[in-house]
């Protein structure tokens, strides 16, 4: 069934939507303080959205097919699964900091992933975690998230 | 482990120095001893390797020789300085976290009540305090400050400068109600490389820019230099009147300085602004200085300083309000 | 010429030369990490570089600019995250050819493409610098309006197979441009009282999660276990007959490039996008782009690396610096005492040669490191894809981060990210919106600006020859495809 319809609809309908929120916001914009010169702040982006809305209006009118399975398999679980831990990896930054975070992400992504053996995970996760941390708080000395963790710990 | 003693020991100031000067001064000395007791942060609102970002981490150089304690810079970017001024709100007002002010967040607070606001900061010294000169370019029928003071009566003139409530459009401003113009449109441009780029090719018919930003264009004679809006002349700029000498009550400029957040206790802000000052009187700060065309008399205390951010403070708030820029 | 002699005579200094190739190893690897940039490293640095002397000091800054520019291809074709966002354009065919088993033929020309792109354009630099700067100077907001609706025009054509959906994604990327404060009015937009949002929405999150995240979801959807098996050839280097192929794309992306790059308000990234599709336009194997085409990593890589030579022109000429990366560069090498202007090539010939040479002797030192490691990196694609890509999405995280230590640049990221895997699952091409991206900001000001000038009078258009003959141009690109084929079809059918 699914395959049968033309995904550019699908699309189109997503693209106008984005256009039309987007227009509506423009309505929120603080004014123009009176006395500036030349064009204001929201004629742009509502004219980028209307010609947003017609290019999806024209892509409905257009066939479309499918992506063949190869190129865009169905998301299995393990996907979403990947897909949650990138997503955990934010908070998990505020709260363990970015040096615990790294390598707790490395083997569970791995582990999902599968096909590779939780020890050579674990060695990557280690070694890597160790690279990134000469590197970037080492030698260039940038400030990274600590997290709740770090800030305890006095960093 | 420091994060759990920070809180009693401030407790413990407040209480000594309610109690009196005679258990206070013992307290003091310790907190003295000990302070910085952790690694110093100063924040910028500027990305990494911006103009303030550069300035921090110049005087930051010869810092921890002077303090015995590491320095770092953590930049706040978003928000044209509000997030680095939230930043420093939340963090212990215990002298180890210290903002490098600019104009920007003054502006910036201005515009938004809910951020902390200008009277929230302890001034403690000054980085840079670069002034501004209004320069036309080589071909320019404005030839004396007479000449562009009387066209701008006849009709309005294009200032070059950067976006609409910035720092240098509040100074435009101040300039031309001060010299009683029309109220000037101001062109507004990225940067300042932009608005002297526009000055020499005729886009704009004058512009407020700092030395350093139109050095080449000046001394290849590009530019000519017509007002400055300094203090006194400038040694460099011997011949060009200052503002105030017209007759015209308005300065002009690009100031970066070191604050801390209210609460800190005084013999720390002290500690700082002699320290800060040693650092930036450093070889390094001095060269840095000297390479960018400014003046090591912009290495000043914290009373000079906090003047100055308070006249910007007044200056700000007229020009928004007169812009219609100040919301609600 | 004397003094450029008297320059290259810095280099028999073995501390200076040393200091070249450190700043070329550290720029090759600082490069290749997504988020720090050459610029970043500069601006790190450069206060320790203050002990080292002002002419070690600006080899070492120098040869780290030149070989981060390089350095950004690297990951771009071995994963699809660009280290650098000059290397987008790098990305749309590099890592197409790495899937096809070809990453070291792609790494490869990219060294020879970059090296070559570099070194002629610090020869433009040293023949013709003060003259070209004077350019800049004609350049005002109307001709750089022109410019940017010319590398719009090309929007339909970059990328994916239907014009509709690129014109789609360019309009998108134009739309994201707007969010943050108006330039010219003072009003924040789209912003929702967020103040992440005030400064608008960074390109380089935005670009790390449309590459990166976004190819790392979509390999997370398909999983494969172990590497793909990769073709004997992979590590193989180009010889003369890709080279040969790629001749053309070369010159055209070198000359793109440096024009791009003296102007001062266009930068790497936009002369690699432009190279890109020039690249395209001139070759004789169009077929070919979209699925791995070797010309495609030839042509922007020249083209960005060019622009870095094109960017010193006006930023030493004239004092002025083009973009954030110029204006650090330009805030190091003042540091070191070097004065930009007119003047520099007679006051200060020693430090201004000291430039030239190192900028060259990097371009050499990173196309024989680059030649040689291209079969060590390509090994990148023999990394378990279990191991790699996770990798990669933290590799990513800290880039978003460590610009502007934002949380909300990570956010954006992977939203961007997420807009990425559906990109790929819908056909549309990431070029366009970063084309838009791009060049949006400028589009909507420099009209604004140049209102302003003309006093609301778009007829102040028709008194600047320059854009005029830029919309010109734009208008003869846009339509060449339909008038060739009518030409083409009038010739057959008398045939």
């Amino acid at each position: 069934m699914w395959t049968a319809r033309n995904p550019n609809h699908t699309i189109a309908v997503a693209v106008a939507a984005v256009a039309a929120a987007a227009f509506v916001g423009t309505y929120w914009f603080d004014p123009v303080p009176p006395g500036l010169p030349g064009l204001g702040a929201a004629e742009f982006p509502r004219l980028l959205c209307l010609v947003l809305l017609g290019l999806a209006g024209l892509l409905a009118m257009t066939p479309g097919t499918a992506p063949s399975e190869g190129d865009a398999p169905p998301l299995d679980r393990g996907a979403w699964a990947v897909f949650g831990i990138c997503l955990l990896f934010l908070p998990a930054l505020e709260v363990i900091g970015l040096w615990a975070a790294i390598p707790v992400f490395l083997v569970a992504a791995g582990l999902i992933w599968g096909a590779m053996p939780l020890r050579i995970l674990l060695l990557n996760a280690a070694g890597f975690t160790l690279a990134l941390w000469v590197i970037f708080a080492k030698l260039f000395r940038l400030t990274l998230p600590t997290g709740w963790l770090g800030a305890a710990l006095g960093g | 482990m420091t994060g759990s003693m920070k809180l009693p020991r401030r407790g413990l100031l407040i209480g000594a120095a309610a109690v009196g000067s005679v258990l206070s001064a013992p307290a003091k000395v310790r907190s003295q001893a000990a302070f910085p007791s952790r690694i110093v942060e100063i924040v910028t609102h500027a990305g990494v390797g911006g103009g303030t970002d550069i300035t921090a981490r110049m005087m930051m150089v010869q810092a921890p020789a002077v303090f015995g304690q590491e320095f770092t810079v953590v930049n706040r970017t978003a928000g044209s300085g509000a997030q680095a001024l939230q930043y420093v709100a939340s963090k212990p007002a215990d002298g180890h976290t210290i903002i490098l002010m600019t104009q920007t967040h003054i502006l910036t607070q201005l515009r938004n009540p809910s951020l902390p606001q200008f009277a929230d900061f302890i001034p403690v010294a000054r980085a840079t305090a670069d002034p501004h000169l209004v320069l036309v370019r080589r071909d320019s029928p404005f030839r004396t400050p007479a000449d562009l003071i009387n066209a701008g009566k006849e009709r309005s003139l294009r200032f070059g400068g950067t976006h609409v409530g910035g720092t240098d459009h509040v100074v435009i401003f101040a300039f031309g109600r001060a010299s009683g113009i029309q109220r000037p449109t101001l062109v507004p441009f990225r940067g300042g490389g932009e608005v002297v780029i526009n000055v020499v090719g005729g886009n704009v018919d004058t512009a407020v820019v700092n030395p350093g930003e139109a050095e080449a264009q000046l001394r290849a004679g590009e530019v000519r230099p017509l007002i400055s809006l300094a203090e006194t002349r400038l040694e460099a700029f011997a011949d060009v009147p200052t503002a105030k000498e017209l007759g015209i009550d308005a300065t002009g400029y690009t100031l970066r300085g070191f604050c801390v957040f209210k609460g800190t206790p005084d013999d720390r802000v002290a500690r700082l602004e002699s320290g800060l000052i040693e650092a930036m009187s450093g070889q390094v700060y001095r060269t840095y200085l000297q390479n960018t065309g400014q003046m090591p008399e912009s290495v000043t205390g914290r009373e000079a300083w906090g003047a100055q951010l308070t006249q910007f403070n007044r200056d700000g708030r007229e020009a928004l309000q007169a812009l219609g820029l100040l919301r609600g | 010429m004397e003094g450029f002699l008297g320059g290259l005579a810095i280099l028999i200094d073995p501390y200076v030369m040393l200091m070249v190739l450190l700043g070329t190893v550290l720029g090759i690897f600082v490069g290749a990490l997504p988020g720090i940039s050459g610029s970043t490293t500069i601006a790190l640095l450069l206060p320790m570089t203050i002990a080292m002397g002002p002419i070690p000091a600006i080899c070492f800054l120098g040869a780290i600019y030149c070989a981060a520019n390089f350095g950004g291809s690297i990951t771009a074709i071995m994963v699809n995250a660009p280290g650098d966002p000059s290397a987008s354009a790098t990305a749309l065919e590099g890592f197409k050819m790495a899937e096809k088993g070809q990453a070291g033929l792609a790494l490869g020309i990219s060294a020879i493409a970059s090296a070559i792109g570099g070194i002629v354009s610090v020869f433009v630099l040293i023949v013709a610098a003060p003259l070209l700067a004077r350019a800049a100077y004609s350049f005002g907001p109307p001709e750089y309006f022109a410019i940017a609706l010319f590398g719009l025009s090309m929007c339909a054509a970059i990328g994916g197979d239907s014009p509709l959906k690129n014109l789609i994604a360019a309009v998108l990327g134009l739309l994201i441009a707007t969010v943050g404060m108006d330039l010219t009015t003072g009003i924040e937009r789209f912003s929702f009282g967020i103040y992440e949002l005030s400064d608008g929405i960074g390109f380089v999150p935005v670009l790390i999660g449309l590459f990166a995240v976004g190819e790392m979801l979509d390999q997370a959807a398909k999983r494969v276990g172990k590497a793909q098996i990769i073709h004997l050839d992979a590590a193989r280097v180009p010889g003369w007959a890709e080279f040969k192929k790629c001749n053309r794309s070369i010159w055209v992306g070198s000359a793109v490039g440096t024009f791009i790059g003296v102007l001062p308000a266009l930068g790497a990234t936009t002369a690699a996008l432009i190279g890109y599709n020039e690249t395209r336009r001139w070759s004789k194997y169009k077929h070919e782009f979209g699925k791995g085409s070797i010309e495609g990593v030839a042509g922007p890589e020249a083209a960005n690396n060019a622009a870095v030579g094109g960017s010193m022109v006006p930023t030493l000429a004239l004092g002025i610096p083009g973009s954030a990366t110029t204006a650090i560069i330009l805030a190091g090498l003042i540091v070191q005492g070097v004065r930009p202007g007119p003047h520099l090539f007679t006051e200060q010939p020693t430090l201004l040669y000291a430039v030239f040479a190192s900028m060259l002797a990097a371009n050499l030192f990173y196309l024989v490191m680059g030649l040689s490691m291209a079969k060590l990196f390509a090994r990148i694609s023999l990394i378990p894809p279990a191991i790699l890509w996770p990798s990669v999405f933290v590799l990513s995280v800290i880039g978003a981060y460590g610009p502007n230590q934002s949380m909300g640049d990570v956010l954006v990221m992977l939203v961007a990210g997420v807009v990425g895997f559906l990109f790929r699952r819908t056909g549309f091409s990431p070029a366009p919106l970063i084309m838009g991206l791009v060049l949006g900001a400028m589009v909507e000001e420099t009209l604004k600006q140049s209102l302003i000038i003309f006093d609301d009078d778009l007829a102040g258009f028709l008194g600047r020859p320059i854009a005029l003959t830029l919309f010109a141009l734009t208008i003869t690109g846009l339509l060449w495809p339909m008038v060739s084929r009518l030409l083409r079809g009038g010739r057959a059918a008398r045939a």
